[in-house]
C-alpha cells in the first residue's frame, strides 16, 4: 500500500494516513454547458461571435467536498435528485477527472454498474464475457477462472452461446450483473441498490450484493433506498446541490433528511398556496 | 479475494497536475501497446457486426469493391468513353484501399460518440476504439485481397512479382489513416457535425486524387495542377498501388503510353510514413487532451 500511495501521491502534500482508502480534498465537477451533449459546430460559433462565454456556461455539479473514507467504512450518500450524489461516485470510480481538488483512492476500485449497456449486439454471451473482461483489463487468465462461475450466476442456459441481440432484456440484465459482480474490488462503488429479473433472481442479485459488502474494505453506496442506509452503512453523508449538507450517523443523518424534505415540502405547498390564492393584482 | 490491477492510479490523478504533451504521448502509446487484448475482442466484434444483417453476409467484403469497381467502369469508359487498356483493374487498384480508408474512417470518427453508456460506466484507455476501428478495416482490406485476386482472373498477364510489395504500400496507408482516425473521434465527441464534413470531404478528396486517372493523363499545361495533386498522400499511395497492380502510366510529349507493373516511388512512401508517424503523435497528444471531458461531454 505504501508504494500504491507514492503512486498516487498529489500535487499539495497530503497527510499521510494509509488507513483511509478513499481521501477526498477541496474536490469539484464542473461541466461545461457549452460542451454538453449534442454540440453543433453552428451552436459554438454563434457563441463565440456573440462572445458568449461568461461564467454562466459553467455549472458546478458538486463542489468543495471534502470526505475521508477509511477502511471497513460503509458510506451512504444521501440526497434528492441532482445534488451531485451520482457525480461523486463517478469520480471516485474514475470515470470523471476532478475539475479542481483531488480525490485518491487506495486500492482497487469498483462500480456496480448494469455492464448490459456495453454490450456488442452480435457477439455471443460468452463472447462479451471475454470482452467485458478486456475493458475492465482483468487478466485472461483470471477471466477464464471466473468464466464458469459468470455463466452459472447469470443462468440463462443454452442462450450463453448465441448473439446478445436475441436476449431478453431480463437476461441482459442478468448477465450483465453476473460480470459486474464477478470480482471483488476493494472500495465498492454502488449506485442504487440493483434489483434486476425476476423474484428468484433478485434475491439472488440481493445476495450477492450482501456478499460483496462483506468482503469489500470499504463501500460507498447512493441510494434511495433509506432502509438500506441504516441496514449496510455505519455512516452517511447528506448532499444537497453539490455539496455535503452533514455527515454522521446513518441514522441521525437519515432523520435530518427526512426532516428537510418535509420542510421543503411545506414551503412548497406553501409556495403554490401563495401563487394560486393571490390573485392576479389590478390590471 | 481476487484482486485485479487497476487504472485507478491514472485516473484518480488530479486534473490540476499539468498536461504535458510528451507525457501524454507515452502514456498514449503504452495504452495501445498494453491494451492488445482488448483490441482484439473490439476488432472481433467489429467484423462481426459488419454485414451481419445481411443475406450475403460477410460475402459483401469481395461483393462491394467489386460492383463500385463496376459503377466506375460505366461511368469511366462508357460514359466518358475513356480508353485505357485493363481500366478494370486500373481502377479496382483504386477502389479497394479507398474503400479501406474511408469505412475505416468513418467507423473510427463515431467510435467515441456511439459508446458513450460505456464511456460513463467504464474508466478504461479510450484510445483503443479508433485504432481497433482501423484495424478491424484493415482485416477486411486484408479479405478483399480476394476480390483483387478474381479481377487478376481476367488480366493475368498483369500479375507480377511487383505485388509482393503491397504490405509496404498498405502500411504507409495504415499509419496515414490511423493519424486522422485517433484525431477525427475526439473531434467528434466535441463536434456531431465532424462525420457529416467527413462524408463530403472523403468525396471530393476522391476525385481529386489519382485513382480514376493518372497523374499522367493530366494535361500537360496543367503542371500546376499535377504538382498540386502530388502533396496529396492519396496521389502517393494510388500511384503507388497502381504501379504494383496495373503499370504506370508516362506522358511523353503528349502521349500517354503505359508499362508495365513496376516498383512504387519508394522515396514518396518514406516521406508519407515519416510525415503519419509525426501525424500520429500529434493525434495521440490532442486525443489524451480530450479524453479526460469525454466522459462529461458525451
Amino acid at each position: 500500500m505504501g508504494l500504491m500511495f507514492q503512486r498516487f501521491r498529489s500535487v499539495p502534500p497530503m497527510p499521510s494516513r494509509p488507513s483511509n482508502a478513499v481521501e477526498i480534498r477541496d474536490f469539484g465537477i464542473r461541466y461545461d454547458l457549452r460542451l454538453t451533449t449534442r454540440t453543433t459546430l453552428k451552436g459554438s460559433l454563434v457563441d463565440v461571435l456573440s462572445r458568449n462565454s461568461g461564467q454562466e456556461n459553467h455549472f458546478w455539479a458538486v463542489r468543495h467536498i471534502n470526505l475521508d473514507l477509511a477502511y471497513g467504512e460503509s458510506l451512504a450518500i444521501i440526497g434528492p435528485n441532482g445534488a451531485g450524489k451520482s457525480t461523486l461516485l463517478l469520480a471516485l470510480a474514475g470515470i470523471l477527472a476532478p475539475s479542481e481538488g483531488d480525490i485518491v483512492t487506495h486500492g482497487q476500485v469498483s462500480t456496480l454498474l448494469t455492464l448490459g449497456a456495453g454490450f456488442e449486439q452480435e457477439l455471443t454471451g460468452r463472447d462479451n464475457i471475454d470482452l467485458a473482461g478486456a475493458f475492465l483489463n482483468i487478466p485472461q487468465k483470471l477471466m477464464d477462472e471466473l468464466t464458469p462461475s459468470i455463466i452459472e450466476f447469470a443462468d440463462i442456459g443454452a442462450f450463453i452461446d448465441a448473439p446478445v441481440r436475441t436476449y431478453s432484456s431480463g437476461m441482459r440484465a442478468r448477465l450483465g450483473f453476473s460480470i459486474a459482480t464477478a470480482v471483488t474490488p476493494d472500495i465498492l462503488l454502488l449506485d442504487e441498490v440493483l434489483g434486476t429479473g425476476d423474484q428468484t433472481f433478485r434475491e439472488k442479485s440481493q445476495h450477492r450484493i450482501r456478499e460483496l459488502v462483506e468482503k469489500a474494505k470499504a463501500i460507498v453506496l447512493v441510494t434511495h433506498d433509506l432502509t438500506y442506509v441504516t441496514e449496510f452503512c455505519n455512516r452517511a453523508v447528506l448532499m444537497e446541490r453539490g455539496t455535503l449538507i452533514s455527515q454522521g450517523d446513518p441514522g441521525e443523518v437519515v432523520q435530518l433528511y427526512l426532516d428537510r424534505t418535509a420542510d421543503r415540502k411545506l414551503l412548497n405547498e406553501a409556495d403554490a398556496k401563495r401563487f394560486t390564492a393571490e390573485p392576479p393584482s389590478s390590471r | 479475494m481476487t484482486s485485479v490491477p487497476t487504472e485507478a492510479s491514472a485516473s484518480s490523478r488530479p486534473r490540476s497536475a499539468r498536461y504535458r504533451p510528451l507525457n501524454a504521448i507515452v502514456t498514449g502509446l503504452g495504452e495501445i501497446a498494453g491494451r492488445r487484448r482488448l483490441t482484439r475482442y473490439l476488432v472481433g466484434a467489429n467484423l462481426k457486426r459488419t454485414h451481419a444483417d445481411t443475406l450475403f453476409g460477410q460475402l459483401w467484403w469481395v461483393l462491394d469493391p467489386l460492383l463500385q469497381m463496376a459503377v466506375y467502369i460505366v461511368l469511366v469508359t462508357i460514359i466518358f468513353a475513356r480508353k485505357t487498356p485493363d481500366y478494370p483493374l486500373f481502377v479496382f487498384a483504386a477502389v479497394l484501399p479507398w474503400k479501406w480508408f474511408t469505412t475505416g474512417l468513418a467507423d473510427a470518427t463515431q467510435s467515441i460518440t456511439t459508446r458513450q453508456q460505456l464511456i460513463r460506466q467504464i474508466q478504461f484507455p479510450k484510445i483503443i476504439l479508433p485504432t481497433s476501428a482501423i484495424v478491424a478495416e484493415t482485416v477486411s482490406f486484408a479479405f478483399g485481397m480476394i476480390a483483387l485476386a478474381i479481377v487478376y482472373l481476367f488480366f493475368r498477364d498483369r500479375i507480377t512479382g511487383w505485388l509482393l510489395l503491397m504490405p509496404v504500400v498498405a502500411g504507409a496507408q495504415f499509419l496515414f489513416t490511423m493519424a486522422l482516425a485517433i484525431f477525427l473521434s475526439a473531434a467528434n465527441a466535441f463536434f456531431r457535425d465532424t462525420q457529416n464534413i467527413e462524408r463530403h470531404a472523403l468525396r471530393l478528396w476522391f476525385y481529386l486524387s489519382p485513382g480514376l486517372y493518372s497523374l499522367a493523363q493530366i494535361e500537360p499545361s496543367h503542371k500546376i495542377i499535377q504538382d498540386l495533386l502530388r502533396l496529396n498522400p492519396f496521389a502517393v499511395l494510388f500511384e503507388a498501388y497502381r504501379a504494383i497492380i496495373w503499370g504506370s502510366e508516362v506522358s511523353i510529349n503528349g502521349t500517354i503510353t503505359d508499362l508495365p507493373p513496376g516498383p512504387p516511388d519508394f522515396t514518396a512512401l518514406a516521406a508519407l510514413s515519416v510525415v503519419s508517424v509525426g501525424l500520429i503523435l500529434v493525434s495521440i497528444a490532442i486525443f489524451k487532451k480530450a479524453e479526460p471531458s469525454f466522459a462529461r461531454i458525451l
